[in-house]
């Protein structure tokens, strides 16, 4: 028995306060497991697909084949093109090919957001998680933090693939755009926004839906399926009501709201600004936490 | 204007962080001069300086769950310097009230302190109370060395910690390797690793013997043995009757959610209604009684041999000596932990 000499504790000094150390250990627990670098395995992989895919496409925008297209079909295509090498085309362009693969990426952010949360309970360790700190609000806090860094580290690795290859494909498309032009910045910097809110939102997910596998798949329902539903049924709301803004009003879903957010322009027709996007984003980031907390401080932990 | 709106939602996400932690650690940063083990909760701030520290004292606890009253009015003293063996059928409501204990599951009624404390209350709990609720509580894939250095992290202690307590437990050729590698008997260390983290007053154990050999158990056993000899309070959880009997002091046993008997182990196999007796076989009965005192009671065992209670053996051996008569057998009977188990609990063990 060592029991009565530990130099380790006798150093100990209850170091740090709560907050910080609680989100370095929540960084570590990530950091522990193999997910988060597969997570950034396939963001990397997303990341130059899209590229690939954007590149194709801007290119054929730019120069479209008019060999191949009928006089009508011509007549569009060098309509797009000429819209598209405007100094708004070009930056247009600009900020797709540097946000490229986040639109997946985010979903990546927001699975890793789940799991915070949902591993706790499907390795069962928010026991000892909750008796190191009986405070569970701060734990979940120290957990939203946690997830937003990963979200963020995820855009990072994303952004920094295609800060690499966008200039060297402006540059072969001749088109001469800076990157560092609000409108570039701006989509950028948004996307970095996306990736942390959803997930935190994640967290929110997973706290209330502790099923790994259940709050997952809502997750992506949310994301990905939810977004035509809710086009679908405001498209049949407006065929009965006819007034424009119930065709801007999809934005309240969350999954709207996100293409809102980082879309330059207008997401879609009778779209609302970006900044509608993001208030709606950040308020359910917001209610996803709290909601979260709440279940989280008031469940029994079998 | 985007930029601002995110300064904003990250500074009111720091702001709430700094706000919960200002609420529960009030003057930490002057108290925590190094834990000295032998000195329980390390002359941290407990208010009730004169409670014995690291007493446990559970007062009318009682857990609804829709239909079922899982624990019933429940009330019990853990004192420490003692392990105390706490026993119950399956579905008892042992794992509910350890819960309770440790601010896991919200009482329906009643409290339970450490020290006079509530767990939720206590200063940096895991260098007071040491807990292990399942064997199994650890991330399959990551190491049991981040397993334990996480919580090492979290708790504000020394990464090194880590390593002494897998050392302390014998897991530390096996520190580097997968959890989901590990057999049940290691996962039980691990967990004994991790509830050692804190060198904690009072260990609450849940089980701790299931999985592990019988070299694992005595080591298991001489631990607890040994903390308690230290003046550590140790509360184990147990199915093993003959396990608990080997390592208690003090036998706590609940059934049906409600307490049926508290004491030392020797006062509760005594509480039975048979004290210990004697089987004897000999070819004279009613002349041996006639020799023993009035006290003495014989009631027929088969096979013509008889219990006598009122009398220990040697009594009954100068006896039988002094009246000439032949005993061919002379059996100290006492009751064993099962016994008077099933008998405290029979009628109250129904799946619930």
């Amino acid at each position: 028995m060592t029991l009565l000499d530990s130099p380790a504790l006798a150093q100990a000094r209850g170091t740090g306060t709560t907050p910080v150390r609680l989100i370095r250990a929540e960084i570590m627990k990530v950091r522990s497991t193999n997910t988060w670098w597969l997570f950034l395995l396939g963001i990397v992989v997303f990341t130059a697909l899209a590229l690939w895919s954007n590149g194709v496409s801007h290119h054929y925008e730019l120069y479209p084949q008019l060999n191949t297209m009928s006089g009508a079909g011509k007549a569009q295509a060098l309509a797009g093109a000429a819209r598209a090498r405007t100094h708004a085309g070009l930056a247009k362009i600009a900020s797709n090919m540097m946000t490229s693969g986040q639109f997946v990426g985010v979903l990546f952010a927001m699975v890793i957001g789940i799991l915070v949360i949902t591993n706790e309970f499907a390795h069962r360790t928010a026991a000892v998680t909750f008796l190191i700190t009986p405070h569970r609000a701060v734990v979940v806090m120290a957990k939203l933090a946690a997830a937003a860094c990963f979200g963020a580290l995820f855009w990072l690795a994303s952004t920094i693939i295609n800060l690499g290859v966008t200039p060297i494909y402006l540059h072969s498309q001749h088109a001469s755009v800076s990157l560092t032009s609000w409108i570039v910045i701006r989509s950028v910097s948004l996307n970095l926004v996306a990736f942390v809110i959803w997930a935190v939102c994640g967290l929110g997910l997973g706290a209330v839906i502790r099923s790994q596998i259940g709050s997952v798949l809502a997750g992506l329902a949310i994301y990905l399926v939810g977004f035509a539903a809710v086009e679908l049924i405001f498209h049949l709301i407006y065929n009965v009501y006819r007034h424009a803004w119930v065709l801007g009003a999809p934005v309240i879903a969350p999954a709207v709201a996100s293409l809102v957010m980082i879309t330059p322009g207008r997401a879609f027709a009778h779209a609302p600004p970006q900044w509608a996007g993001l208030v709606v984003l950040a308020g359910y980031a917001l209610v996803f936490a709290v909601i979260g907390t709440a279940v989280t401080c008031r469940r029994d932990v079998a | 204007m985007v930029a601002l709106l995110a300064v904003v939602v990250l500074g009111g996400l720091v702001w709430l962080l700094r706000r919960q932690s200002g609420s529960d650690v009030p003057g930490r940063a002057d108290e925590a001069p190094p834990q000295l083990p032998d000195r329980p909760f390390g002359g941290r701030q407990i208010s009730e300086a004169q409670l014995p520290a690291g007493q446990i004292v559970v007062s009318g606890l009682t857990k609804q769950y829709n239909s079922v009253r899982a624990v019933d009015n429940l009330s019990f003293v853990v004192e420490p310097g003692r392990v105390t063996g706490f026993l119950g059928p399956n579905g008892a409501g042992k794992t509910t009230t350890l819960r309770m204990l440790l601010d896991l599951v919200t009482p329906t009624a009643g409290r339970a302190t450490i020290g006079g404390v509530r767990y939720a209350d206590l200063d940096q709990p895991i260098r007071c109370v040491g807990g292990i609720l399942e064997a199994s509580a650890a991330h399959q894939g990551r190491t049991g060395r981040n397993h334990l250095r996480i919580i090492c992290r979290s708790a504000g202690i020394p990464l090194a910690r880590a390593d002494e307590v897998l050392q302390l437990v014998g897991l530390t050729a096996a520190g580097n390797r997968k959890v989901k590698g590990y057999s049940l008997g290691m996962l039980q260390r691990l967990g004994v690793a991790a509830a050692l983290i804190g060198d904690p007053q009072v260990l609450i154990l849940d089980e701790p013997a299931n999985g592990l050999d019988p070299e694992g158990i005595r080591w298991m056993r001489d631990l607890l043995k040994a903390m308690a000899a230290r003046g550590r309070t140790i509360l184990v959880s147990s199915h093993l009757l003959s396990e608990v009997e080997l390592l208690a002091d003090d036998l706590i046993i609940i059934a049906a959610g409600q307490l049926v008997a508290q004491g030392s182990v020797a006062s509760v196999l005594q509480s039975m209604a048979h004290g210990s007796r004697i089987l004897v076989r000999t070819p004279d009965v009613a002349k041996l009684m006639a020799a023993l005192d009035g006290d003495a009671v014989a009631t027929p065992a088969g096979n013509g041999d008889v219990y006598i209670s009122g009398a220990d053996a040697v009594a009954i051996g100068d006896a039988a000596q002094r009246a000439g008569i032949a005993i061919h057998q002379l059996i100290t009977e006492r009751p064993d932990l099962e016994g008077v188990f099933l008998e405290l609990t029979r009628g109250r063990a129904a799946i619930r």
